[in-house]
């Protein structure tokens, strides 16, 4: 499965790096971490807990950056396993810093996705990985914002999404785009929570 | 007179059984301290097993044992190959690799299993799996037919030299002469594309060794109950009498089941040794669609050289065929490809070239239609196209090349699956198309009807194909009829039971012999306690060659009771005769005696048997044809479809089908309206979808699209016979015809209703997504 796609944080390309650089933020950025841990400078390990309906388990998995590029660009390598299935990808991150003092990010990658979660979810991945990606960098966004307020003296709330509410958000996109039977909306819940896991971990060492 | 039975439209025997829930399943098999078993299985389809940690889930509460290929020691070995390449063919290369049952050092395929839990309770069993920790290093996946070939492709067995599992030429004539003198020369390449058997119960074995009266019993939905308990006892250094295999009522076979041994039929017979007590496996939906063996991949490369007038010269075929992870089925599959691309038409000179390649995919064994589809796909198709070229009518063309009534039987020149020269018995090919022509109403149609829908703007076509089946194959079945002391008969033969009817079929030949109803016999299949010579239920043979075993046991049985009736009534054998149970003799109908009584008198408690005498109305007999006899159809269909939505509907379905002596037709035409529903599948809606690293993307019903009651059409059936010379009954089977010339059915109908923009329909399955893109290049272009 291929990904691509852009997203412009309301911050300086500096800020975005580090953010995207840090474990804890992007534990909270998504929901059910169980552990984020950095191993070495460019290694990162985590679990996250999956339990939706009728699929459940812990998603396992590292993270590596490589062609590390500060702070401009990075690779991603992401092999991730559970009951639900496995993920493994690699992908390009570019961030690049805009005139109005915003960063453009452009990410591409390309995701082998094998188990339960290729058999049973194929035919919602694409919507699904989409919608999930924009989640998470809005939350992502959400937290440099308030990064870069604090760093004025401004004291800014940001809370991070909870696991129902950002699963809930997914199926929202989704049921915009699909036939909106509440099979199929329980369906994509249980494939949200899935790819929740293959994306945090592509994303995890960003 | 006595009532015949074959021939007539009986309902199933079987049938209040089945419907009211009383037939035994094997998930029905109850055991009191029975255990059950879950399978790890691989998601990768290709990788290299670093290791694998059980301990944690031995320590689960709940866990009776968790086993390994490690824990099986010397015991762990591939399964036996199930058949051989045929022996007769010369210079052939064939390289077997079996299955295993648990995986040792490399998974080949995804599902293959890994580990086995045994357990309390399935779910005990399917939590545990969550606790084995396995290390895969993931290899890259040997998918495509054609680059499986490549040099520089992974290989799926690392001690071969490619993925290459066998090289089959088989020729007759000479091709490339009849090339050169060709008029015109037809060559594509044509795709067909897998399917799984979708059987509404999947697999399911309960296995239990009693060590205290040293008896292994098995339960399983296998095809072929004998070979499995002779195969299990050899497997085990177990003598054959101290297992029984019990095939119970199976929901669906269609070709997987036949399949031995799967992984689980090892493993759990073994654990069961190992703990002494039973154990269940029931197969998910999710498992079969990867540890169920699946069919019909297949990639052609082929050329029909024809004379102007469109005679056929000469049909040339280069094909590759996909087995798999492995080949225990040996060349069945294509071997029958080559077998029925020839058709029912004079090909003087035939060359075909087959490769079989290995892939990492499930294995590939028959699948209703085994192989057959493919073979009339690419001889229907090719003369669809030739007659385009030629300005020739379609039925027109295939007229001019049938075999005429006067040529049977009829040597083809080469090898069948069998191993025996695939020699056609009988057959009369013009009567069948021409039925199947007037049926449908083509001539009026084509001239008529379809030209006026077409001003109305409607896409609607019309399509008419032949096919053979080879059918009835050896080596043999056998069967033992009893007259019990009831009166009613009991018949026991070897073959399973998935769904054919046998239970009335066989009655009804039985019931003709021995003049009773078929209601009072008593069938009973599938249980090596109860009959223990055969081979089992596949290639479209249960009626041909159990029947006529049957039918032969039934007949001694018959004289047996003659000669003691005579005895008995003192009157000649020739003057009585046997109905409603008793024997009779004819002029003097009160002078009888029923079966019951002589079945008491044939098995006395006291006084002098002469020698040679044997007790009982009772004979076992057996049945083995010397080639197999060759069934022929033709089907006809109107479709429409929406060249917008792509949906099609089946307007009109004919069907036309020569299976020589019908024995019950209400039966036939059952077989007969579910082979035509898995032709419909197979031509537009199911397909396994595998992405580039055979990931299975369709693995549920959701997206796996099995046609529903809305898209098989009614279905009309006339049936013509001509006799098979190679048995007594005439019969030929007729299991698997109904699926056989389905997709290149539709693909010629579909072609025609869309005539305007001149597509040509050259894989199957198709669907809505791939006929769009076919339109739209034509479109574009």
């Amino acid at each position: 499965m291929k990904v691509e796609g852009e997203y412009i944080f309301n911050g300086p390309r500096a800020e975005v790096w580090d953010l995207v650089r840090d474990p804890e933020v992007l534990a909270t950025a998504l929901p059910g971490t169980k552990s984020l841990n950095q191993i070495s400078a460019n290694q990162y390990e985590g679990e996250m807990n999956v339990r939706v309906g009728p699929v459940a388990g812990v998603f396992a998995g590292r993270v590596v950056v490589s062609d590390e590029v500060c702070p401009e660009s990075y690779t991603l390598t992401v092999e991730g396993k559970g009951a639900p299935g496995f993920a493994k990808g690699t992908g390009r991150v570019h961030l690049i810093a805009q005139d109005d003092g915003t960063t453009l990010m452009k990410y591409e990658g390309e995701v082998q996705i094998g188990g339960k979660i290729a058999s049973v979810g194929q035919r919602l991945l694409d919507t699904v990985s989409k919608s999930m990606i924009r989640q998470g960098l809005e939350a992502l966004n959400k937290a440099l914002e308030a990064r870069v307020a604090r760093s004025k003296g401004q004291e800014v709330e940001c809370q991070p999404p909870s696991e129902a509410e950002f699963a809930a958000a997914v199926a929202k996109d989704m049921a915009g785009q699909l036939l909106s039977s509440s099979w199929v909306l329980w369906i994509a819940l249980a494939v949200v929570v899935i790819i929740v896991a293959a994306i945090w971990l592509s994303r995890g060492g960003g | 007179m006595a009532q015949k039975y074959v021939g007539q439209r009986l309902t199933r025997t079987e049938d209040p059984r089945l419907l009211t829930g009383q037939a035994m399943f094997v998930d029905d098999v109850q055991i009191p301290g029975m255990l059950h078993a879950a399978f790890l299985r691989s998601e990768y389809t290709h990788a290299r097993l670093k290791r694998i940690d059980v301990s944690a889930a031995r320590n689960r509460p709940g866990v009776v044992a968790v086993y390994t290929a490690a824990d099986m020691g010397d015991t762990w070995r591939p399964g036996p190959p199930l058949v051989s390449p045929p022996p007769t063919i010369k210079d052939i290369v064939f390289h077997s690799r079996t299955q295993v049952p648990l995986v040792k050092d490399k998974v080949r395929l995804a599902g293959e299993p890994l580990a086995v839990v045994i357990a309390e309770s399935r779910y005990i069993a399917e939590d545990a799996l969550d606790d084995i920790v396995v290390e895969l290093d993931p290899l890259e996946a040997v998918v495509d037919l054609e680059k499986a070939l490549e040099p520089d492709a992974p290989r799926v067995h690392d001690d071969l030299d490619s993925n290459l599992a066998c090289h089959l030429i088989q020729k007759k004539g000479d091709y490339a002469a009849a090339r050169e003198k060709a008029d015109l020369v037809i060559k594509r390449r044509i795709v067909i594309d897998r399917g799984t058997a979708a059987a509404m119960e999947n697999r399911g074995i309960v296995v239990y060794w009693d060590a205290k009266s040293q008896q292994l019993t098995v339960w399983d939905t296998t095809q072929a109950p004998i070979p499995i308990r002779n195969g299990l006892a050899g497997m085990f250094g177990l003598s054959p009498s101290q297992v029984r295999v019990i095939a119970p009522f199976v929901g669906g076979g269609f070709g997987p089941k036949i399949m031995m041994f799967y992984p689980e039929e090892m493993v759990l017979t073994w654990a069961t040794l190992q703990l002494g007590r039973p154990i269940k496996w029931i197969e998910d939906r999710r498992e079969n669609f990867y540890a169920t063996n699946q069919e019909r991949g297949q990639v052609h490369y082929a050329e029909l050289a024809l004379t102007r007038d469109g005679h056929i010269l000469g049909l040339r075929d280069d094909f590759i065929h996909d087995t798999g992870a492995y080949d225990p089925y040996g060349l069945t599959v294509p071997i029958n490809t080559q077998c029925h691309a020839m058709g029912p038409y004079r090909i003087p000179n035939y060359y075909s070239d087959l490769k079989v390649v290995f892939t990492n995919r499930p294995i590939v064994s028959p699948l209703r239609g085994a192989g057959r589809p493919q073979g009339v796909y690419v001889i229907e198709r090719l003369l669809d196209i030739a007659a385009k070229e030629l300005g020739m009518d379609p039925v027109e063309i295939r007229k001019r090349n049938l075999l005429p009534p006067d040529v049977f039987p009829y040597d083809n020149q080469i090898i069948d699956q069998a191993f025996v020269p695939l020699v056609y018995d009988s057959g009369n090919y013009l009567p069948i198309l021409e039925k199947a022509a007037e049926m449908i109403g083509y001539e009026k149609f084509v001239k008529e009807e379809q030209p006026r829908l077409r001003a109305e703007g409607r896409h609607v076509g019309i399509g008419i194909v032949c096919f053979i089946e080879t059918t009835g194959i050896g080596p043999y079945e056998g069967a033992r009829v009893t007259v019990e002391p009831s009166g009613k008969i009991s018949v026991a033969t070897g073959v399973g039971t998935q769904g054919q009817g046998h239970f009335t079929s066989f009655a009804q030949i039985a019931a003709d012999q021995l003049g009773v109803n078929p209601r009072d016999v008593n069938v009973v299949t599938g249980d090596t306690s109860q009959f223990h010579w055969g081979t089992g239920t596949f290639a479209s043979r249960g009626a041909v060659v159990a029947g006529n075993a049957i039918h032969a046991a039934a007949s001694t049985v018959r004289a047996k009771v003659l000669k003691l009736a005579s005895k008995v009534l003192e009157t000649p054998e020739e003057e009585l005769e046997l109905a409603d149970g008793m024997v009779r003799v004819a002029d003097i109908p009160e002078k009888c005696i029923s079966l019951g009584e002589l079945a008491v008198l044939a098995n006395p408690l006291r006084g002098a048997v002469e020698p040679g005498t044997e007790p009982g109305l009772e004979a076992t007999a057996y049945f083995g044809p010397k080639y197999g006899a060759t069934a022929s159809g033709a089907h006809a269909m109107i479709l429409e479809v929406d060249p917008e939505t792509m949906m099609v509907e089946i307007k009109r379905y004919i069907l036309v089908e020569d299976c020589g002596t019908v024995i019950n037709p209400l039966i036939v035409e059952g077989q007969l309206h579910g082979g035509v529903a898995l032709g419909i599948a197979n031509s537009y809606y199911e397909q396994l979808m595998y992405d580039e690293n055979g990931q299975l993307l369709n693995a549920s019903f959701a997206d796996y699209l099995v046609p529903t009651a809305s898209e098989v059409p009614r279905v009309e059936i006339t049936h013509l016979e001509t006799r098979s010379p190679l048995n007594p009954l005439g019969n030929k089977g007729v299991g698997e015809g109904g699926c056989i010339p389905v997709p290149c059915l539709f693909a010629q109908a579909l072609e025609d209703a869309l005539a305007d923009y001149g597509i040509e329909i050259l894989e199957t399955p198709l669907s809505p997504n791939k006929l769009f893109d076919l339109l739209s290049g034509k479109r574009n272009k």
